[in-house]
């Protein structure tokens, strides 16, 4: 009797976790694994093709135009929206921060792009970027009545507007992470420094930037590889046009993979991407001391 | 002097109250204008849509772009889709979330159980388009491709790992004496579960659901690539057919699905402002 009780505890930690460590490995070792085999064979299943050649995937992808735009771009993605993120982010959070009447109504209206999905962000900005009807430049030309351009058939401003709209998205939840870190921080350390005669610039250099510097690095990490893996927005705003301008490097896979059924091909593409991230949450690791998950 | 001074800290202040309210003013302005055009150009009929300058007060307004969805687009059934994923979905998840959650924190010092968190954590690494294709051939093999149950089980899965880490951490702050308390009393695994860790556990569990609705509104890769019939409304808003205009964007029918999506989440966030504030600032979700 007593030993099949203590049978049955020993199981009982098992009954509880495997429900979901089954789901999860269902849903992430084998497809992981199929898709690392995959990237050594060249499938392509419009062709009929299904044979091992090594590396040749790889190689091929470094001389890919479509790849080496798709490269170049998520690059300045990732560059350009982080730097936005950050400077833009701590503004943000600080305004989030105000102690006055209309703090609750700021801090429910910035969730809302949180909230939305990015395709009706995407499909909205789709329009809102038009010429003749769009939001953006109906507003402009209530300044500058003259004012006409195509946002989204020009490399440069296409690739400004993909940003702008992934900013305006998810800059308030960067900013409210940031606000968390900001509310750690002691009233008294102002009162002290006001007392000792410290000017409102000197407040926000000498006490909030630097207790907040390692927060905001954190939480680059996450924010860095969410960029890396941006695909709705991309997906229903342009579908990478003009061109492959705006193609980011998931978007690129996803075309090779599901439209173009190059399989082995879009494999090795994944894999390097995951590789990249990997190596980037292993840095963040080795700075955190990966204090985060343990309790 | 002293007058002097006193009057300048006033119009200091004042200064201070002035810079504010145009903070807030221009961040209202860039938040909520784009969240207004999308509505109002759902309200305007599509003859007067495209039209410049936008007119921000439609003149006529009217239902007839959402009329369209509803009869030509089959607008009911895809939100009676999404409310089955993700009605579904939030249940069962949260229920087996929970189960997990409490094994991973009170038998934590266990090896196997532990690598088995830090595997469930790991995962939340792996990006969706390096599983996508292999996982979309195993539902196709085994015939969960475009159906509610193959459907709910990716969705399930995409939750699991935020779930779990945030359940975790809050089971950590559940005292074990109440629950020893209740064994010596003759409660059972199940009575404990019921009387004491579900009711403690009431508002991170109504965190989590909240966020997790959000979420699972949000998703768009798992609906779009492993489903076909079956479509919710993130999928359906880039599937819109063209009407009549030359200008490649049936501008009037998405904004419509637009503010379909739009009006329950702006309703949640006013309502769950502080629970959704919470949850991010505990576990940093990506919607």
């Amino acid at each position: 009797m007593y030993r099949s009780k203590s049978k049955a505890m020993a199981l009982l930690p098992w009954l509880l976790v495997l429900p979901v460590v089954i789901l999860r490995a269902f849903t992430t070792i084998y497809p992981v694994t199929k898709t690392i085999r995959d990237s050594f064979f060249d499938i392509r299943l419009l062709a009929g093709k299904n044979v091992f050649c090594g590396f040749e995937n790889y190689i091929r992808m470094f001389h890919d135009p479509k790849v080496l735009i798709s490269i170049q771009f998520t690059v300045i993605f990732v560059f350009v929206s982080m730097f936005f993120h950050i400077t833009l982010g701590v503004l943000l959070a600080m305004a989030l921060n105000m102690k006055f009447k209309g703090q609750r109504f700021l801090r429910t209206i910035v969730l809302i792009p949180w909230a939305m999905p990015s395709v009706v962000a995407g499909m909205a900005a789709k329009w809102a970027f038009n010429n003749d009807y769009g939001l953006i430049n109906d507003l402009i030309r209530r300044i500058v009545p003259s004012f006409q351009y195509n946002w989204l058939i020009y490399r440069g401003s296409a690739r400004a507007a993909v940003i702008a709209v992934d900013l305006w998205k998810d800059l308030p939840f960067f900013a409210i992470l940031v606000l968390s870190n900001l509310q750690f921080i002691s009233g008294d350390l102002y009162e002290a420094a006001k007392v000792d005669g410290a000017s409102a610039r000197q407040c926000f250099t000498k006490i909030t930037l630097p207790l907040i510097a390692k927060g905001v690095a954190t939480l680059c990490i996450p924010f860095t590889l969410w960029r890396l893996t941006s695909f709705d927005l991309v997906y229903s705003m342009t579908s990478g046009g003009p061109g492959e301008d705006t193609a980011l490097i998931a978007y690129r896979i996803t075309t090779e993979a599901f439209t173009n059924l190059n399989i082995g091909y879009a494999s090795a593409m994944a894999v390097v991407l995951f590789l990249i991230m990997m190596a980037f949450s292993l840095i963040n690791m080795r700075i955190t001391g990966s204090k985060k998950f343990e309790t | 002097m002293k007058i002097k001074r006193i009057s300048n800290g006033t119009s200091g202040k004042i200064g201070i109250c002035i810079i504010r309210w145009v903070v807030f003013a221009l961040i209202a302005f860039v938040v909520l204008m784009p969240v207004y055009w999308i509505f109002i150009s759902s309200i305007t009929p599509p003859g007067e849509l495209f039209k410049s300058p936008i007119e921000y007060l439609p003149k006529h307004p009217s239902l007839e772009s959402y009329q369209f969805l509803v009869s030509h687009v089959g607008l009911l059934e895809k939100i009676r889709n999404t409310i089955i994923i993700i009605g579904v979905t939030l249940i069962v998840g949260t229920f087996i979330c929970i189960l997990g959650a409490y094994g991973f924190y009170r038998f934590r010092d266990r090896k196997g159980v532990n690598l088995a968190f830090l595997f469930i954590v790991a995962t939340m690494l792996i990006p969706e388009v390096v599983t996508a294709r292999p996982l979309y051939e195993f539902m196709r093999k085994v015939g969960l491709f475009d159906t509610y149950p193959g459907l709910i089980i990716l969705y399930i899965s995409s939750i699991v790992p935020f779930t779990i880490l945030i359940l975790r951490g809050f089971v950590g702050g559940i005292p074990v004496v109440l629950e020893e308390a209740a064994a010596i009393d003759g409660a059972g695994f199940w009575q404990r579960m019921r009387y004491i860790i579900l009711p403690l556990m009431k508002p991170a569990i109504a965190t989590v659901c909240i966020i997790n609705f959000i979420s699972c509104l949000n998703n768009f890769f798992t609906p779009l690539y492993y489903s076909n019939h079956i479509q919710v409304l993130s999928v359906a808003i880039v599937q819109l057919p063209l009407r009549d205009n030359m200008y490649g964007v049936p501008w009037d029918l998405t904004s419509a699905m637009g503010w379909i999506i739009l009006m329950p989440i702006i309703l949640f966030v006013a309502i769950f402002e502080k629970q959704i504030m919470d949850g991010i600032m505990a576990g940093g979700v990506k919607a």
